[in-house]
C-alpha cells in the first residue's frame, strides 16, 4: 500500500501537468455528455429546471418524435449539404493559399498572411452585419455589381438553396485562415533537401508538388480534415446570425435546431435527444476517417 | 519544483473558480443591495432613476444590470436553473407565464393589500391580465406598448385618402393604390418576424383565445379568415416578402408608405428622418369587426431565489408611483402602465401619444400560457410556408393547430 502511494508520488509530475486540462475537459465536456444523455430520456423543460420533481422519465419518446420531425430531417440534410460542400472547399482553398504564400517571405507575402488570417479572428456579429449588407437583395454590394453586368438580382439569403450556398461562402471565407496557418507551418517543416534532390533528377514544379509536397503534408491534411469536418457538422454561428434557419428552414443546421428547441422553446429533453444524435453522427464520421487513414501506405 | 507545480495548480483552480463565479452574478452581495435586471434600452437608463430611489431610501442600494434583449431569455433560463437570479427582474409580458409556470416568480398577492398602487384597477385592462398567473399575482406592469398604424400623409393624399384607412377594406384599397404607383413600390408593410401581427388581425376579426381549449380556439373561422387577409398582402404584392431596405429608409423613400409599429418608432423616425416631419402621422389600426391591437411591455417581478422580497417591493412600488412613471416616460419615452399617468398634461396634451392612449383602451394581451413562444413562432413558420413557399393556407393552419395541440399536451 505504502509503496503504491510512493510510486504515484514519484511519478506525480506528468499527472500534475495534465491534471488541470483533464479536469476542465471532464467538467465541461465529458460530464455534460452524460448529463445530456440522461436528459434526452426525460421531458425536462423550464418547470423541470426550476424544480427537479417536475421531471419525468419518458423513455425513447424524444427520439421517436425526433425521427418523425420534418424540421429535424431538414436540418440533417442541410448539415450534410454544408459539410459536403464546405469541407472540401475549405481544404482546397486553404491549401492553395498556403502554397502560394509559401513562395516568398517579403513584406507583400507577410501582409497577405494577415489578410487571409483576419477573417478567422473577426467577431461573427461584425461579420454578420457586413455580410448582411453585402447580401441584401435590394441594395447589397453583390447585387449592385451584378447590375453593372446587367445580370438579374440574386436573392442571396431568400431562397433556400442559394441561402445555403451563401452561408457556405461566408463560412469558407471565415474558415480558411486558421487552416492556412496549419498548412503553412507544415510546409515549412518539409526539408529542403528533398526538393534539391528532385531538381537534380530534373523534376518540374508540378511533379515536386504532387510527389513531394502533398504527400508530406498528409498529417497536416488529416488534422485539418478532421477538425474542419467536426466544425462543419456543428455548423451554427452563420445561420444563427444571418438567417435564423430561414427561409422555410432552408438553412437550419442540426446545431441550430438543437439551440432553437432548447433555448427558444425550452424543450431541453427534446433538444438533448437531438444533440445526442449529432454527437453519434460526429463520432461515427470521425472513426470512419481514422479507419481510412490507417489503411494508407507509409512512406 | 514542487511549490512551482503547486502554485500553477492553485492558479488554475483560482481561474476556474472565478470563471464559475462569473456565471452566477445573481442576488446582491450584501444585505443592503438588491439587484435588478433590466433589458435593452431600459437597462441602460434605469440607473439614473434608481439613484433617486436610493436618495429616498438610504437603507437600500440598487444594483442595476443591463441585459440586451437578445440574451435575456438565455440568461433568465440560466438563472432559473442555477436558482441564482436577481431580486427584481424586468419581464417582457409574453414571458411572464413561462417563468411563472416554472415557479420562478414570487407570489405578490399578500403585498398587494399593503400597496394600493399595485391594484389591478390602476392599469390598462390588457396589462392587468399579465399580472396574474394561476390565481397568483406574479408581476406589476411597468410600462406598456401597443401597435398603431404609421403612414405617410402626403402619399396617402395622392391616392385619395385624407385620413388613415380605418377599415380592412380601406386598408386593402389604399395599399393597392399605393402599390400601383410602380414597380418595387409596396402598399402596406408587414414585419414577418413580428409574432403578434397575425393575432392583431385575428382580434380585429372578433377572434378570442380560449385558454381552456387545447387548440386555443385557433380553429375558429375568424382566425383562418384573418390569416388569409394577412397573407393576401403578400400574394397580391402589397407587402414585400424580401428583407429589402431598412423600414425607416423605405418609409422615407415612400417605397413602404404604411406599416405597423410601436411607440419606439416615433423617436426613431424623428431622429433618422427629420426631413419627413409633418409628412407622416400615426392612427389607430383599421378595424374589421372591432378595433383592436396588442398590448405588450414589461412587468416587474421578483425572482423566487430572492431573499430581499421586502426591499424589492419597495423598489417596485417606487417605480410605479405616478410621478416616477411620468419621469421615466420623459427619460425613456416608454409609455406608463398606470391609467392615471395618462391624465397628466405631459401625456394628455401630446397628440401623437393620445393615439397610443386611444389604442391602448382596445389593446389585448396574449394568453397567459407557458408555451406562448411555440404558439407565436410556429405561426410565423406556417405563414412563411404560405407566403414564400406557396403552401395552401388551410393545410398549413391545420398543421399549425396540431403543433400547438402537441405543445400544450
Amino acid at each position: 500500500m505504502g509503496s503504491g502511494v510512493k510510486r504515484i508520488y514519484h511519478k506525480r509530475h506528468p499527472y500534475l501537468f495534465i491534471g488541470p486540462a483533464v479536469l476542465i475537459l471532464l467538467v465541461f465536456s465529458i460530464v455534460p455528455i452524460f448529463v445530456a444523455f440522461f436528459i434526452s430520456f426525460t421531458d425536462l423543460d423550464l418547470k423541470g429546471l426550476a424544480n427537479w420533481s417536475n421531471i419525468s422519465f419518458i423513455g425513447l419518446e424524444n427520439y421517436h418524435e425526433l425521427f418523425r420531425d420534418d424540421v429535424f430531417h431538414k436540418s440533417i440534410f442541410n448539415t450534410v449539404f454544408y459539410a459536403g460542400i464546405g469541407v472540401p472547399l475549405v481544404i482546397i482553398c486553404s491549401l492553395s493559399i498556403a502554397l502560394l504564400l509559401n513562395y516568398g517571405s517579403n513584406l507583400l507575402f507577410k501582409v497577405f498572411r494577415g489578410v487571409y488570417y483576419m477573417p478567422s479572428i473577426t467577431n461573427i456579429i461584425a461579420i454578420a452585419v457586413i455580410w448582411g449588407y453585402l447580401y441584401n437583395t435590394e441594395y447589397g454590394l453583390f447585387n449592385y455589381l451584378l447590375s453593372l453586368l446587367d445580370a438579374d438580382k440574386i436573392p442571396w439569403l431568400e431562397e433556400p438553396t442559394i441561402a445555403k450556398l451563401s452561408l457556405i461562402l461566408l463560412a469558407v471565407w471565415k474558415g480558411v485562415g486558421i487552416n492556412m496557418i496549419i498548412f503553412l507551418a507544415a510546409l515549412q517543416g518539409i526539408p529542403k533537401s528533398y526538393y534539391e534532390a528532385a531538381k537534380i533528377d530534373g523534376a518540374n514544379r508540378f511533379q515536386m508538388l504532387f510527389r513531394i509536397t502533398i504527400p508530406l503534408l498528409r498529417y497536416a491534411t488529416f488534422f485539418v480534415t478532421i477538425t474542419t469536418l467536426i466544425g462543419w457538422l456543428q455548423f451554427f454561428e452563420e445561420p444563427f446570425v444571418m438567417t435564423q434557419g430561414g427561409p422555410l428552414n432552408g438553412t437550419i443546421s442540426m446545431a441550430l435546431f438543437i439551440y432553437q428547441k432548447g433555448f427558444q422553446f425550452s424543450q431541453f429533453g427534446y433538444a438533448a435527444a437531438g444533440s445526442f444524435v449529432l454527437f453519434i453522427f460526429i463520432i461515427v464520421v470521425t472513426l470512419v476517417q481514422f479507419k481510412i487513414r490507417k489503411s494508407d501506405t507509409e512512406y | 519544483m514542487f511549490t512551482k507545480v503547486g502554485l500553477s495548480i492553485l492558479a488554475s483552480v483560482m481561474v476556474l473558480s472565478t470563471m464559475l463565479a462569473g456565471c452566477s452574478n445573481g442576488s446582491g452581495d450584501d444585505e443592503k443591495t438588491i439587484s435588478v435586471w433590466a433589458m435593452g434600452e431600459e437597462g441602460k437608463k434605469l440607473n439614473e432613476i434608481a439613484k433617486k430611489f436610493e436618495d429616498e431610501h438610504p437603507e437600500i442600494k440598487v444594483d442595476v444590470q443591463a441585459i440586451p434583449w437578445e440574451n435575456a431569455h438565455d440568461k433568465l433560463l440560466t438563472a432559473v436553473a442555477s436558482q441564482k437570479g436577481p431580486d427584481v427582474v424586468q419581464l417582457g409580458t409574453t414571458w411572464v407565464s413561462e417563468f411563472a409556470d416554472a415557479g420562478a416568480l414570487v407570489d405578490l398577492s399578500e403585498h398587494v393589500k399593503d400597496h394600493p398602487e399595485f391594484a389591478k384597477e390602476n392599469y390598462f385592462e390588457g396589462a392587468a391580465k399579465t399580472m396574474e398567473y394561476d390565481g397568483k399575482i406574479v408581476g406589476i406592469p411597468w410600462y406598456v406598448e401597443t401597435r398603431v398604424l404609421f403612414y405617410r400623409k402626403d402619399l396617402l393624399e395622392q391616392v385619395g385618402y385624407t385620413n388613415a384607412p380605418s377599415t380592412w377594406v380601406e386598408l386593402k384599397d389604399a395599399s393597392q393604390k399605393l402599390a400601383d404607383r410602380g414597380d418595387n413600390y409596396y402598399g402596406f408593410d408587414i414585419d414577418r418576424n413580428d409574432q403578434i401581427m397575425p393575432f392583431i388581425f385575428a382580434w380585429q376579426n372578433d377572434f378570442e383565445f380560449d385558454e381552456e381549449k387545447q387548440n386555443l380556439n385557433l380553429d375558429s373561422p375568424a382566425f383562418t379568415e384573418a390569416i388569409q387577409y394577412y397573407t393576401s398582402f403578400f400574394e397580391e404584392g402589397l407587402s414585400s416578402t424580401s428583407e429589402g431596405i431598412d423600414i425607416v429608409q423605405a418609409f422615407k423613400d415612400g417605397v413602404k408608405p404604411m406599416f405597423v409599429s410601436g411607440p419606439w418608432m416615433v423617436n426613431i423616425l424623428n431622429e433618422q428622418a427629420p426631413d419627413l416631419k409633418d409628412k407622416w402621422s400615426i392612427a389607430i389600426l383599421p378595424k374589421k369587426e372591432q378595433v383592436a391591437s396588442s398590448i405588450g411591455g414589461s412587468n416587474f417581478s421578483i425572482f423566487s431565489s430572492s431573499e430581499k422580497v421586502e426591499k424589492s417591493i419597495e423598489f417596485i412600488s417606487f417605480m410605479n408611483e405616478v410621478d416616477t412613471q411620468i419621469e421615466w416616460f420623459e427619460m425613456s419615452n416608454t409609455l406608463p402602465s398606470r391609467v392615471e399617468a395618462w391624465e397628466e398634461p405631459e401625456l394628455k396634451d401630446n397628440e401623437m401619444l393620445a393615439t397610443f392612449g386611444e389604442q391602448l383602451k382596445t389593446a389585448k394581451s396574449t394568453p397567459q400560457i407557458e408555451n406562448w413562444e411555440v404558439v407565436g413562432q410556429e405561426l410565423l413558420n406556417a405563414i412563411e410556408q404560405i407566403t414564400v413557399g406557396g403552401a395552401d393556407v388551410e393545410k398549413q393552419l391545420e398543421k399549425y393547430r396540431s403543433e400547438v395541440k402537441e405543445a400544450r399536451e
